[in-house]
Protein backbone atom coordinates (compact mmCIF):
# COMPACT_ATOMS: atom_id res chain seq x y z
CA UNK A 1 0.00 0.00 0.00
CA UNK A 2 1.44 3.33 -1.05
CA UNK A 3 1.95 5.74 1.82
CA UNK A 4 3.67 8.34 -0.34
CA UNK A 5 2.61 8.99 -3.91
CA UNK A 6 4.55 11.50 -5.92
CA UNK A 7 3.53 12.24 -9.46
CA UNK A 8 5.00 14.54 -12.10
CA UNK A 9 6.83 16.57 -9.48
CA UNK A 10 8.45 19.59 -11.09
CA UNK A 11 10.79 22.02 -9.46
CA UNK A 12 13.11 24.66 -10.84
CA UNK A 13 15.41 27.24 -9.33
CA UNK A 14 15.25 30.14 -11.75
CA UNK A 15 15.71 28.56 -15.15
CA UNK A 16 17.46 25.49 -13.78
CA UNK A 17 15.07 22.53 -13.88
CA UNK A 18 16.14 20.57 -10.83
CA UNK A 19 13.32 18.03 -10.81
CA UNK A 20 11.74 17.05 -14.11
CA UNK A 21 8.40 15.31 -13.73
CA UNK A 22 9.38 12.85 -11.04
CA UNK A 23 6.95 10.04 -10.28
CA UNK A 24 7.36 7.37 -7.64
CA UNK A 25 5.55 5.63 -4.79
CA UNK A 26 6.74 4.54 -1.41
CA UNK A 27 4.93 1.69 0.26
CA UNK A 28 4.34 1.44 3.96
CA UNK A 29 7.33 -0.19 5.69
CA UNK A 30 9.55 0.38 2.66
CA UNK A 31 13.13 1.43 3.12
CA UNK A 32 13.97 3.38 0.00
CA UNK A 33 17.54 4.40 -0.70
CA UNK A 34 18.01 7.32 -3.06
CA UNK A 35 21.36 7.47 -4.77
CA UNK A 36 22.79 9.57 -7.56
CA UNK A 37 25.47 12.06 -8.45
CA UNK A 38 25.84 15.42 -6.74
CA UNK A 39 23.38 18.00 -8.00
CA UNK A 40 20.96 15.41 -9.37
CA UNK A 41 18.15 16.75 -7.17
CA UNK A 42 18.06 14.18 -4.34
CA UNK A 43 17.88 16.73 -1.53
CA UNK A 44 15.41 18.91 -3.38
CA UNK A 45 13.12 15.92 -3.87
CA UNK A 46 13.30 14.98 -0.19
CA UNK A 47 12.84 18.55 0.98
CA UNK A 48 9.79 18.95 -1.25
CA UNK A 49 8.06 16.15 0.63
CA UNK A 50 8.16 18.10 3.91
CA UNK A 51 7.44 21.44 2.29
CA UNK A 52 10.94 22.84 2.78
CA UNK A 53 10.88 23.47 -0.96
CA UNK A 54 7.85 24.68 -2.82
CA UNK A 55 7.31 22.68 -6.00
CA UNK A 56 6.21 24.15 -9.31
CA UNK A 57 4.02 21.34 -10.53
CA UNK A 58 2.79 17.83 -9.87
CA UNK A 59 1.29 16.15 -6.83
CA UNK A 60 2.46 14.82 -3.51
CA UNK A 61 0.16 12.64 -1.47
CA UNK A 62 0.98 11.27 1.97
CA UNK A 63 -1.20 8.63 3.60
CA UNK A 64 -4.08 9.52 1.35
CA UNK A 65 -3.92 13.27 1.93
CA UNK A 66 -2.68 15.78 -0.59
CA UNK A 67 0.16 18.08 0.29
CA UNK A 68 -0.06 19.45 -3.20
CA UNK A 69 -2.27 18.40 -6.08
CA UNK A 70 -1.45 19.31 -9.68
CA UNK A 71 0.74 22.13 -8.46
CA UNK A 72 -1.85 23.55 -6.05
CA UNK A 73 -0.97 23.36 -2.38
CA UNK A 74 -3.52 22.44 0.26
CA UNK A 75 -4.55 24.88 2.98
CA UNK A 76 -1.88 25.70 5.58
CA UNK A 77 -3.57 23.61 8.23
CA UNK A 78 -3.76 20.63 5.91
CA UNK A 79 -0.12 21.13 4.95
CA UNK A 80 0.85 21.00 8.62
CA UNK A 81 -1.17 17.85 9.14
CA UNK A 82 0.39 16.13 6.13
CA UNK A 83 3.97 17.13 6.90
CA UNK A 84 3.58 16.17 10.56
CA UNK A 85 3.52 12.54 9.45
CA UNK A 86 7.14 12.84 8.42
CA UNK A 87 10.30 13.27 10.44
CA UNK A 88 13.43 14.62 8.82
CA UNK A 89 17.09 14.10 9.61
CA UNK A 90 19.56 16.52 8.06
CA UNK A 91 23.14 16.12 6.97
CA UNK A 92 24.25 18.78 9.44
CA UNK A 93 22.02 17.60 12.31
CA UNK A 94 20.53 21.06 12.95
CA UNK A 95 20.22 20.42 16.66
CA UNK A 96 19.24 23.43 18.75
CA UNK A 97 22.55 24.45 20.34
CA UNK A 98 21.00 26.36 23.25
CA UNK A 99 19.01 23.38 24.47
CA UNK A 100 20.14 20.24 26.23
CA UNK A 101 19.75 16.92 24.46
CA UNK A 102 16.60 16.22 26.46
CA UNK A 103 15.11 19.61 25.64
CA UNK A 104 15.99 19.15 21.99
CA UNK A 105 13.79 16.08 22.07
CA UNK A 106 10.98 17.50 24.18
CA UNK A 107 10.52 21.05 22.95
CA UNK A 108 8.52 20.33 19.80
CA UNK A 109 6.09 17.79 21.26
CA UNK A 110 5.60 20.05 24.28
CA UNK A 111 4.74 23.05 22.11
CA UNK A 112 2.97 21.28 19.28
CA UNK A 113 1.24 18.36 20.96
CA UNK A 114 0.86 19.89 24.42
CA UNK A 115 1.99 16.66 26.03
CA UNK A 116 2.53 16.60 29.78
CA UNK A 117 6.06 17.01 31.13
CA UNK A 118 5.95 13.59 32.73
CA UNK A 119 4.92 11.78 29.61
CA UNK A 120 7.49 13.68 27.56
CA UNK A 121 10.22 12.90 29.98
CA UNK A 122 9.58 9.20 29.95
CA UNK A 123 9.26 9.09 26.18
CA UNK A 124 12.44 11.06 25.61
CA UNK A 125 14.36 8.79 27.94
CA UNK A 126 13.08 5.71 26.12
CA UNK A 127 14.23 7.14 22.81
CA UNK A 128 17.60 8.25 24.14
CA UNK A 129 18.04 4.77 25.50
CA UNK A 130 17.21 3.39 22.09
CA UNK A 131 19.88 5.48 20.36
CA UNK A 132 22.33 4.72 23.17
CA UNK A 133 22.57 8.22 24.61
CA UNK A 134 20.61 8.09 27.84
CA UNK A 135 23.69 9.30 29.69
CA UNK A 136 23.84 12.44 27.52
CA UNK A 137 20.34 13.67 28.35
CA UNK A 138 21.56 16.82 30.06
CA UNK A 139 24.51 17.50 27.75
CA UNK A 140 24.49 20.29 25.20
CA UNK A 141 24.99 19.49 21.51
CA UNK A 142 28.34 21.30 21.51
CA UNK A 143 29.71 18.56 23.74
CA UNK A 144 28.69 15.67 21.51
CA UNK A 145 30.54 13.98 18.69
CA UNK A 146 29.04 14.14 15.21
CA UNK A 147 27.73 10.61 15.48
CA UNK A 148 26.10 11.35 18.81
CA UNK A 149 24.56 14.53 17.44
CA UNK A 150 23.02 12.66 14.55
CA UNK A 151 21.62 10.01 16.86
CA UNK A 152 20.06 12.78 18.97
CA UNK A 153 18.61 14.29 15.79
CA UNK A 154 17.05 10.95 14.91
CA UNK A 155 15.58 10.62 18.39
CA UNK A 156 14.28 14.18 18.20
CA UNK A 157 12.45 13.40 14.96
CA UNK A 158 11.03 10.19 16.43
CA UNK A 159 9.59 12.13 19.38
CA UNK A 160 6.90 13.43 17.01
CA UNK A 161 5.82 9.84 16.26
CA UNK A 162 6.18 10.15 12.49
CA UNK A 163 4.94 7.46 10.15
CA UNK A 164 7.78 8.14 7.77
CA UNK A 165 11.39 9.13 8.35
CA UNK A 166 13.37 11.05 5.76
CA UNK A 167 17.15 11.15 5.90
CA UNK A 168 19.27 13.49 3.78
CA UNK A 169 22.80 12.10 3.74
CA UNK A 170 22.75 11.48 7.48
CA UNK A 171 26.35 10.27 7.60
CA UNK A 172 28.02 12.52 5.03
CA UNK A 173 29.20 15.07 7.58
CA UNK A 174 30.67 12.44 9.88
CA UNK A 175 34.17 11.10 10.28
CA UNK A 176 34.25 7.61 8.74
CA UNK A 177 34.65 5.93 12.12
CA UNK A 178 31.41 7.53 13.37
CA UNK A 179 29.13 6.52 10.51
CA UNK A 180 28.62 3.00 11.87
CA UNK A 181 26.79 4.05 15.03
CA UNK A 182 24.32 6.17 13.04
CA UNK A 183 23.75 3.54 10.39
CA UNK A 184 23.11 1.02 13.16
CA UNK A 185 20.34 3.18 14.61
CA UNK A 186 18.82 3.49 11.15
CA UNK A 187 19.09 -0.25 10.67
CA UNK A 188 17.26 -0.78 13.95
CA UNK A 189 14.51 1.53 12.76
CA UNK A 190 14.22 -0.38 9.51
CA UNK A 191 13.91 -3.62 11.44
CA UNK A 192 11.00 -2.10 13.37
CA UNK A 193 9.40 -1.50 9.96
CA UNK A 194 9.66 2.25 9.97
CA UNK A 195 8.97 3.61 6.51
CA UNK A 196 12.15 5.38 5.46
CA UNK A 197 13.54 7.34 2.54
CA UNK A 198 17.29 7.65 2.78
CA UNK A 199 19.39 9.79 0.49
CA UNK A 200 22.82 8.28 0.89
CA UNK A 201 26.28 7.70 -0.49
CA UNK A 202 26.58 4.59 1.70
CA UNK A 203 26.19 1.89 -0.95
CA UNK A 204 26.70 -0.83 1.65
CA UNK A 205 23.76 0.46 3.65
CA UNK A 206 21.61 0.82 0.54
CA UNK A 207 22.33 -2.74 -0.52
CA UNK A 208 21.93 -4.27 2.89
CA UNK A 209 19.02 -2.35 4.45
CA UNK A 210 16.96 -0.87 1.63
CA UNK A 211 14.36 -2.93 -0.15
CA UNK A 212 14.22 -0.44 -2.98
CA UNK A 213 16.78 1.82 -4.56
CA UNK A 214 16.11 4.88 -6.70
CA UNK A 215 18.88 6.16 -8.92
CA UNK A 216 18.49 9.85 -9.64
CA UNK A 217 20.36 11.61 -12.38
CA UNK A 218 19.92 15.10 -13.72
CA UNK A 219 16.53 15.73 -12.13
CA UNK A 220 15.02 12.39 -13.07
CA UNK A 221 14.64 8.97 -11.55
CA UNK A 222 16.59 7.11 -14.17
CA UNK A 223 15.91 3.69 -12.73
CA UNK A 224 14.65 1.98 -9.63
CA UNK A 225 14.46 -1.54 -8.32
CA UNK A 226 15.55 -3.89 -5.63
CA UNK A 227 19.16 -3.48 -4.51
CA UNK A 228 20.04 -6.64 -6.40
CA UNK A 229 18.51 -5.36 -9.61
CA UNK A 230 20.04 -1.96 -9.37
CA UNK A 231 23.49 -2.82 -8.09
CA UNK A 232 24.03 -6.09 -9.91
CA UNK A 233 22.12 -5.50 -13.12
CA UNK A 234 21.89 -1.77 -13.78
CA UNK A 235 20.07 -1.03 -17.02
CA UNK A 236 21.64 2.27 -17.97
CA UNK A 237 25.20 3.25 -18.69
CA UNK A 238 24.91 6.31 -16.48
CA UNK A 239 23.92 4.09 -13.57
CA UNK A 240 26.84 1.79 -14.28
CA UNK A 241 29.28 4.68 -14.42
CA UNK A 242 27.95 6.13 -11.18
CA UNK A 243 28.09 2.80 -9.36
CA UNK A 244 31.56 2.08 -10.61
CA UNK A 245 32.76 5.41 -9.30
CA UNK A 246 31.08 5.14 -5.91
CA UNK A 247 31.96 1.54 -5.22
CA UNK A 248 35.63 2.31 -5.52
CA UNK B 1 50.61 65.70 47.45
CA UNK B 2 48.69 64.89 50.59
CA UNK B 3 46.01 62.38 51.28
CA UNK B 4 43.77 65.28 52.27
CA UNK B 5 44.11 66.80 48.84
CA UNK B 6 43.34 63.44 47.27
CA UNK B 7 40.12 63.03 49.25
CA UNK B 8 39.15 66.64 48.63
CA UNK B 9 39.16 66.16 44.87
CA UNK B 10 37.87 62.60 45.01
CA UNK B 11 34.64 63.52 46.73
CA UNK B 12 33.16 65.76 44.01
CA UNK B 13 34.43 63.41 41.35
CA UNK B 14 32.64 60.47 42.93
CA UNK B 15 29.55 62.60 43.07
CA UNK B 16 30.02 63.34 39.39
CA UNK B 17 30.39 59.62 38.76
CA UNK B 18 26.88 59.14 40.06
CA UNK B 19 25.60 61.12 37.08
CA UNK B 20 27.79 59.03 34.81
CA UNK B 21 26.51 55.78 36.27
CA UNK B 22 22.90 56.91 36.28
CA UNK B 23 23.11 57.93 32.64
CA UNK B 24 24.74 54.63 31.83
CA UNK B 25 22.03 52.55 33.49
CA UNK B 26 19.12 54.50 32.10
CA UNK B 27 20.61 54.34 28.63
CA UNK B 28 21.47 50.67 28.61
CA UNK B 29 18.24 49.49 30.21
CA UNK B 30 16.13 51.35 27.67
CA UNK B 31 18.26 51.27 24.54
CA UNK B 32 18.69 47.48 24.45
CA UNK B 33 14.94 46.77 24.31
CA UNK B 34 14.47 49.65 21.89
CA UNK B 35 17.28 48.32 19.74
CA UNK B 36 15.63 44.91 19.77
CA UNK B 37 12.35 46.43 18.60
CA UNK B 38 14.23 48.22 15.85
CA UNK B 39 15.70 44.90 14.72
CA UNK B 40 12.21 43.44 14.55
CA UNK B 41 11.09 46.49 12.57
CA UNK B 42 14.00 46.15 10.14
CA UNK B 43 13.07 42.49 9.61
CA UNK B 44 9.37 43.26 9.32
CA UNK B 45 7.62 42.09 6.21
CA UNK B 46 5.74 45.40 6.21
CA UNK B 47 8.23 47.23 4.01
CA UNK B 48 7.53 50.86 4.99
CA UNK B 49 8.21 49.99 8.63
CA UNK B 50 11.43 48.26 7.64
CA UNK B 51 12.57 51.23 5.55
CA UNK B 52 11.74 53.64 8.35
CA UNK B 53 13.75 51.60 10.85
CA UNK B 54 16.66 51.32 8.43
CA UNK B 55 16.65 55.05 7.78
CA UNK B 56 16.56 55.71 11.50
CA UNK B 57 19.52 53.42 12.13
CA UNK B 58 21.44 54.96 9.26
CA UNK B 59 20.92 58.50 10.55
CA UNK B 60 21.71 57.64 14.15
CA UNK B 61 24.91 55.78 13.27
CA UNK B 62 25.89 58.19 10.54
CA UNK B 63 25.97 61.35 12.63
CA UNK B 64 27.96 62.16 15.77
CA UNK B 65 26.30 61.49 19.09
CA UNK B 66 27.54 64.89 20.19
CA UNK B 67 25.58 66.57 17.39
CA UNK B 68 22.48 64.63 18.36
CA UNK B 69 22.86 65.69 21.99
CA UNK B 70 23.31 69.32 21.00
CA UNK B 71 20.20 69.17 18.83
CA UNK B 72 18.09 67.65 21.60
CA UNK B 73 19.40 69.99 24.31
CA UNK B 74 19.68 73.25 22.42
CA UNK B 75 18.19 72.75 18.98
CA UNK B 76 14.70 71.52 19.76
CA UNK B 77 13.76 74.55 21.88
CA UNK B 78 14.53 76.77 18.90
CA UNK B 79 11.89 75.20 16.69
CA UNK B 80 9.36 77.96 16.08
CA UNK B 81 5.97 77.34 17.58
CA UNK B 82 6.56 74.11 19.45
CA UNK B 83 10.07 74.83 20.70
CA UNK B 84 8.89 76.16 24.04
CA UNK B 85 7.41 72.77 24.86
CA UNK B 86 10.63 70.99 24.03
CA UNK B 87 12.78 72.57 26.70
CA UNK B 88 13.99 69.59 28.66
CA UNK B 89 16.06 69.28 31.75
CA UNK B 90 19.50 68.76 30.27
CA UNK B 91 20.15 65.44 31.94
CA UNK B 92 16.81 64.13 30.67
CA UNK B 93 17.63 65.45 27.23
CA UNK B 94 21.00 63.70 27.35
CA UNK B 95 19.36 60.42 28.41
CA UNK B 96 16.98 60.62 25.46
CA UNK B 97 19.88 61.30 23.11
CA UNK B 98 21.89 58.36 24.42
CA UNK B 99 18.93 55.99 24.29
CA UNK B 100 17.98 56.95 20.75
CA UNK B 101 21.57 56.72 19.56
CA UNK B 102 22.57 53.50 21.28
CA UNK B 103 19.36 51.75 20.26
CA UNK B 104 20.55 52.04 16.66
CA UNK B 105 23.87 50.40 17.49
CA UNK B 106 22.23 47.64 19.51
CA UNK B 107 19.78 47.06 16.66
CA UNK B 108 22.72 46.44 14.33
CA UNK B 109 24.26 44.04 16.82
CA UNK B 110 21.03 42.04 17.09
CA UNK B 111 20.65 42.02 13.33
CA UNK B 112 24.15 40.58 13.04
CA UNK B 113 23.12 37.92 15.55
CA UNK B 114 20.13 36.98 13.43
CA UNK B 115 22.25 36.74 10.30
CA UNK B 116 24.65 34.41 12.06
CA UNK B 117 21.96 31.80 12.72
CA UNK B 118 22.12 28.88 10.32
CA UNK B 119 19.08 28.40 8.11
CA UNK B 120 19.04 24.78 9.21
CA UNK B 121 17.68 25.99 12.56
CA UNK B 122 14.57 27.37 10.89
CA UNK B 123 14.21 24.23 8.80
CA UNK B 124 14.53 21.88 11.76
CA UNK B 125 11.95 23.91 13.67
CA UNK B 126 9.56 23.90 10.72
CA UNK B 127 9.85 20.17 10.14
CA UNK B 128 9.17 19.56 13.84
CA UNK B 129 5.92 21.47 13.45
CA UNK B 130 6.78 24.67 15.30
CA UNK B 131 4.92 27.70 13.99
CA UNK B 132 6.63 30.99 13.11
CA UNK B 133 6.08 32.52 16.53
CA UNK B 134 7.37 29.47 18.40
CA UNK B 135 10.37 29.27 16.12
CA UNK B 136 11.21 32.91 16.70
CA UNK B 137 10.77 32.96 20.46
CA UNK B 138 12.10 29.49 21.33
CA UNK B 139 14.77 28.87 18.75
CA UNK B 140 15.95 32.05 17.06
CA UNK B 141 15.90 34.80 19.67
CA UNK B 142 17.73 32.87 22.40
CA UNK B 143 20.51 32.14 19.93
CA UNK B 144 20.51 35.71 18.66
CA UNK B 145 20.99 37.07 22.18
CA UNK B 146 23.72 34.56 22.87
CA UNK B 147 25.60 35.54 19.73
CA UNK B 148 25.12 39.23 20.55
CA UNK B 149 26.61 39.16 24.06
CA UNK B 150 30.26 39.92 23.20
CA UNK B 151 29.31 42.80 20.91
CA UNK B 152 26.85 44.12 23.50
CA UNK B 153 29.65 44.08 26.06
CA UNK B 154 31.89 45.99 23.72
CA UNK B 155 29.27 48.61 22.97
CA UNK B 156 28.47 49.00 26.67
CA UNK B 157 32.08 49.84 27.44
CA UNK B 158 31.91 52.49 24.74
CA UNK B 159 28.75 53.80 26.35
CA UNK B 160 30.53 54.25 29.68
CA UNK B 161 33.17 56.36 27.98
CA UNK B 162 30.62 58.27 25.92
CA UNK B 163 28.96 59.49 29.10
CA UNK B 164 31.78 62.04 29.14
CA UNK B 165 29.78 63.80 26.43
CA UNK B 166 27.57 65.09 29.23
CA UNK B 167 30.38 67.57 29.64
CA UNK B 168 29.46 69.17 26.33
CA UNK B 169 25.89 69.84 27.38
CA UNK B 170 27.03 71.18 30.73
CA UNK B 171 25.66 68.44 32.96
CA UNK B 172 28.20 68.19 35.80
CA UNK B 173 29.69 64.72 35.76
CA UNK B 174 32.95 63.01 36.56
CA UNK B 175 35.05 64.75 33.93
CA UNK B 176 33.64 68.17 34.77
CA UNK B 177 34.82 67.96 38.37
CA UNK B 178 38.18 66.65 37.29
CA UNK B 179 38.70 69.60 35.00
CA UNK B 180 37.55 72.07 37.63
CA UNK B 181 40.21 70.70 39.96
CA UNK B 182 42.89 70.74 37.26
CA UNK B 183 42.24 74.39 36.44
CA UNK B 184 42.03 75.44 40.04
CA UNK B 185 45.08 73.62 41.36
CA UNK B 186 47.36 73.59 38.34
CA UNK B 187 47.94 69.87 38.55
CA UNK B 188 47.19 67.09 36.11
CA UNK B 189 46.60 64.62 38.92
CA UNK B 190 42.75 64.87 38.92
CA UNK B 191 42.71 63.72 35.31
CA UNK B 192 44.49 60.53 36.33
CA UNK B 193 41.99 60.02 39.11
CA UNK B 194 39.19 60.43 36.59
CA UNK B 195 40.90 57.94 34.30
CA UNK B 196 41.18 55.46 37.15
CA UNK B 197 37.49 55.81 37.95
CA UNK B 198 36.54 55.15 34.31
CA UNK B 199 38.81 52.10 34.32
CA UNK B 200 37.15 50.74 37.43
CA UNK B 201 33.71 51.22 35.90
CA UNK B 202 34.63 49.51 32.66
CA UNK B 203 36.35 46.71 34.54
CA UNK B 204 33.24 45.99 36.59
CA UNK B 205 31.15 46.07 33.45
CA UNK B 206 33.49 43.75 31.62
CA UNK B 207 33.39 41.29 34.51
CA UNK B 208 29.61 41.38 34.57
CA UNK B 209 29.45 40.63 30.86
CA UNK B 210 32.02 37.85 31.20
CA UNK B 211 29.76 36.32 33.80
CA UNK B 212 26.71 36.63 31.55
CA UNK B 213 28.67 35.13 28.69
CA UNK B 214 29.68 32.14 30.79
CA UNK B 215 26.18 31.75 32.11
CA UNK B 216 24.87 31.51 28.55
CA UNK B 217 27.52 29.26 27.15
CA UNK B 218 25.74 26.09 26.22
CA UNK B 219 28.39 23.52 26.86
N1 LIG C 1 18.11 27.12 -3.04
C1 LIG C 1 18.64 26.87 -4.25
N2 LIG C 1 18.78 27.87 -5.16
C2 LIG C 1 19.30 27.62 -6.38
N3 LIG C 1 19.72 26.43 -6.79
C3 LIG C 1 19.61 25.39 -5.94
C4 LIG C 1 19.09 25.57 -4.62
N4 LIG C 1 19.10 24.36 -4.00
C5 LIG C 1 19.63 23.50 -4.89
N5 LIG C 1 19.93 24.10 -6.04
C6 LIG C 1 20.48 23.44 -7.23
O1 LIG C 1 19.65 22.37 -7.57
C7 LIG C 1 20.38 21.27 -8.02
C8 LIG C 1 20.02 20.05 -7.22
O2 LIG C 1 20.44 20.23 -5.90
P1 LIG C 1 20.24 19.14 -4.78
O3 LIG C 1 20.77 19.72 -3.52
O4 LIG C 1 18.84 18.67 -4.76
O5 LIG C 1 21.18 17.99 -5.30
P2 LIG C 1 21.65 16.67 -4.55
O6 LIG C 1 21.34 15.56 -5.47
O7 LIG C 1 21.09 16.62 -3.18
O8 LIG C 1 23.22 16.85 -4.50
P3 LIG C 1 24.26 16.48 -3.35
O9 LIG C 1 24.58 15.02 -3.54
O10 LIG C 1 25.44 17.32 -3.67
O11 LIG C 1 23.64 16.78 -2.05
C9 LIG C 1 21.85 21.65 -7.93
O12 LIG C 1 22.26 22.07 -9.20
C10 LIG C 1 21.83 22.81 -6.98
O13 LIG C 1 22.87 23.69 -7.27
MG1 LIG D 1 21.89 16.82 -1.24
Amino acid sequence: MAIIEVSKLKKSFGNLDVLKQITFDVNKNDVVAVIGPSGSGKSTMLRSLVHLEKIDGGSIMVAGDNLVKNGVYSKPQEIRRVTSRMGMVFQHFNLFPHLTVKDNLEMAPRLVKKESAKELSSRSMVLLEKVGLADKASAYPANLSGGQKQRVAIARALMMNPDIMLFDEPTSALDPELTGEVLQVMKDLAEEHMTMIVVTHEMGFAREVANRVLFMDNGEILESGTPQELFDHPKFDRTKVFLKRSLK
Amino acid sequence: MSLDYFTSILKPMLQGSQMTILLFFISIVLSIPLGFLLTLAVNSRFKPLSWLAQAYIYIMRGTPLLLQLLIICFGLPMIPGIGQYLVLDRFTAACIGFILNYAAYFAEIFRGGLLAIDKGQYEAAQVLGLNKFQTTTRIILPQMFRIAIPALANESVTLVKDTALLYAVAVPELLHYAETAVNRDFTIFPFFVAGAIYLIMTLVLTLIFKWIERRFTFE
